[in-house]
């Protein structure tokens, strides 16, 4: 009680204080933190005090068993809360401050107002990065940080609201407390993502049980707001070892771990080694390249020619994007697609594809072949998708009916209006749309009856594999569904004569492959048709 | 309607290994302490492979209990069966029924019960019961705990 001198001070404050001893009994009240909290006599129990809810009386009484400092915000009568910041416990008694509402800025003149997040009690960034200066302080040369953060915790925010998401962090940050000791800081960084600080922590294997305790004890049930809730962890794990000089890179560490550990799926725990941090350098190397390419016009489209099996006759080119980077090499769009999905550059890319295939389907001097551009899934999550092919149509004068795209099943996944009204859109302009990779995805199959798709392009690893009597029965079984919904089908992937006459025998309509050809540069497509007339004029 | 009651039926694995009587024992009294404080009821099924539990009150008080119950390191592997309102309660004070092959039961676990103020019940009829006690059975190891 250093900071304050006299009683008559405490007395006059705005701010409420109370000292309570060890069995939680308020031994000394002013007068505000008595009107706040409706005291009229000492001494009296600090968990006995009226409360609107039996919940705060239990969460008061939780946070109070832990010797370190908390707070929390309770309903001291409907429509009236109260945010109380619980000192920790030293010799016996400590300090209790009452302050009404939810917490605001204008308190974090209270030191350890400012570094505790309300919710869960925890301390929040303030109260690591004073730890962090305190450990700095001390010299310290043991410490160890956990990150951990909650699997599917959006789902539950989204599907129960937030006052579940609300309740799930209060359960998640007890059962965070119950698992570790004392003088370990637990922090909420913020949403679903807590930190463990642990000093003097100088044995791995501690460690990685703590994080496995908690992973398991993190994925067992939760009851919230009537429901039961089963969300999981995943937690990531860095430790300083006898160089202080690595303290602030701690958190940094803990959470290139958490990726890690995140990507070997989740509910599991990943100890940072050096590796990560080259790992996460080149990752963002490969990112900053990815954004440059389309500026720096390292992208360039091929092309593959789909024929008709019946009349021996290019039909068009499905055209496929390749990147050639000056120190890289070409990078494979199984690398670099679904990177540029998740940074949202698939946006800007997608849209030079389609403007770019439009384009030079221009210049191949067939109004009959048609181009057929592969579209992500990412690319249907707005309408945008509507004008992009509208502009690049009417920027090249490209007839609609050339145009194709490809899409994949994966866009139904999630049944979704909004992806249909935006597939209407785009065939009202007159441009086809087909399913690419049919077989590979996990959608049912309803949706082929609510579009008329204009092919099912039955996925290579079909027409490629072992001709077994399941391949081959699974290959005739698409080719007569297609047939009987009307749309045309396309053999991706075809190597072999053998593989060729097979499918033409079974009545697919259209042939893909390198069979056929394998996907060229624009240049060489005025070439490539020139040859491809002269054989089949040979052939029959 | 802050005080609906709340009905949870959960199944845990038995991690306790030996002294099963005293451990039993301790759970019973502590829970019938802090069940009648929090206004819970309910009824503990085991034997040596696995606990049921049904657990019958106010929301917050079996969420509280509950997240307890969880940290318990002599069971794990914890399911809930169910959690829903309910209109009344099944067990208006507290049960406790030992399922097993072993046909010593009320002999070895009966005081259990009594010194802890549960009733050592045979749990018949009740639907809840005999889709636990069908699960109990099928877990119980072997020839259980012989003593
Ligand atoms: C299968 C099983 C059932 C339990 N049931 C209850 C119960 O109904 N009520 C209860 O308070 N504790 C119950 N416990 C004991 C709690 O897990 C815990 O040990 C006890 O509540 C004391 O908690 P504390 O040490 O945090 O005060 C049960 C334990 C087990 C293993």
């Amino acid at each position: 009680m250093s900071m304050i001198d006299s009683v008559t001070e405490l007395e006059a404050l705005a701010t409420g204080i109370a000292i309570v001893d060890d069995d939680n009994v308020i031994t000394y009240s002013n007068t505000t933190f008595a009107r706040r909290l409706n005291i009229d006599t000492l001494p009296r129990r600090l968990t006995d005090i009226a409360l609107a809810e039996a919940r705060s009386r239990d969460l008061l009484e939780w946070q109070l068993r832990d010797i370190g400092e908390s707070a929390l915000t309770i309903e001291i009568a409907p429509g009236r809360s109260l945010t109380l910041y619980i000192g920790a416990r030293r010799d016996g008694q400590r300090l209790v401050i009452a302050a009404i509402g939810w917490p605001h800025r204008d308190e974090s003149t209270l030191d350890l107002a400012a570094q505790l997040d309300p919710l869960t009690g925890f301390g929040n960034r303030l109260m690591y990065a004073e730890r962090l200066r305190e450990f700095e302080a001390l010299g310290a040369r043991y410490a160890a940080v956990l990150v951990i953060d909650l699997d599917h915790f959006k789902q539950v925010n989204d599907t129960l609201g937030h006052g579940a998401g609300d309740e799930l962090l209060v359960l998640v940050a007890q059962r965070i407390r119950a698992s570790t000791r004392g003088n370990d800081t637990l922090i909420r960084l913020g949403g679903d993502e807590f930190v463990i600080l642990i000093p003097d922590e100088k044995r791995r294997e501690g460690l990685e049980a703590l994080a496995r305790r908690l992973v398991d004890l993190l994925g067992r049930p939760f009851l919230v707001d009537g429901h039961q809730i089963n969300i999981g962890a995943s937690i990531g794990i860095a430790t300083l070892l006898g160089d202080s000089a690595q303290l602030q890179d701690l958190l940094r560490h803990a959470d290139l771990a958490l990726y890690e550990a995140k990507h070997q799926g989740r509910a599991g725990h990943y100890v940072f080694q050096s590796h990560l941090e080259q790992r996460a350098f080149d990752r963002r190397d490969f990112e900053v390249d990815l954004r440059r390419a389309l500026g720096l016009r390292q992208f360039t489209l091929h092309y593959q020619p789909q024929t008709s099996m019946r009349e021996q006759r290019v039909i068009g080119f499905e055209a496929l994007i390749r990147w050639e980077h000056p120190t890289r090499g070409r990078v494979s769009p199984l690398e670099f697609i679904p990177l540029a999905e998740e940074l949202g550059e698939i946006a800007s890319i997608g849209r030079w594809v389609i403007r770019q295939a439009c384009q030079q389907a221009m210049t191949w001097g067939d109004e009959r072949l048609s181009v057929a551009v592969n579209v992500s899934p990412a690319q249907f999550a707005d309408d945008a998708i509507v004008d992009v092919v509208r502009d690049a149509l009417a920027h090249s004068g490209l007839a609609p009916a050339r145009l194709e795209l490809e899409i994949t099943e994966g866009l139904f996944l999630e049944e979704s209006e909004s992806i249909m009204r935006r597939l209407w859109a785009i065939q009202e302009l007159g441009v086809a749309i087909a399913i690419d990779d049919f077989g590979t995805g996990y959608a049912s199959l309803g949706y082929l009856n609510s579009f008329p798709f204009s092919k099912i392009k039955i996925d290579k690893s079909f027409i490629q594999a072992e001709p077994s009597p399941r391949a081959k029965a699974l290959i005739s079984g698409i080719l007569a569904m297609g047939s009987n919904l009307g749309m045309a089908t396309t053999a991706e992937g075809i190597e072999t004569l053998e593989q060729y006459r097979q499918l033409e025998h079974e009545g697919c309509n259209l042939a893909q492959g390198y069979y056929i050809a394998r996907p060229m540069p624009a240049e060489q497509i005025a070439d490539f048709l020139g040859q491809f007339r002269l054989s089949a004029a040979q052939a029959s | 309607m802050p005080d609906t009651l709340y009905r949870l039926v959960y199944m845990s694995r038995n991690d306790i290994s030996d002294e099963i009587e005293p451990q039993i024992g301790g759970i019973l009294e502590i829970s019938r302490e802090n069940n009648r404080q929090a206004q819970i009821t309910g009824a503990l099924m085991f034997n040596s492979g696995c606990f049921a539990q049904v657990l019958e009150g106010p929301h917050h008080a079996i969420q509280a209990t509950f997240e307890r119950i969880q940290c318990d390191e002599r069971h794990s592997d914890v399911t809930v069966l169910l959690f829903e309102p309910s209109d009344a309660r099944v067990f208006s004070s507290w049960a406790m029924a030992y399922v097993g092959a072993q046909a010593a039961a009320e002999q070895r676990f009966g005081h259990l019960g009594r010194d802890s103020g549960f009733e050592f019940a045979a749990l018949d009829g009740n639907e809840i019961f005999n889709v636990l006690r069908a699960n109990l059975y099928d877990a119980e190891p072997g020839e259980g705990v012989s003593s």
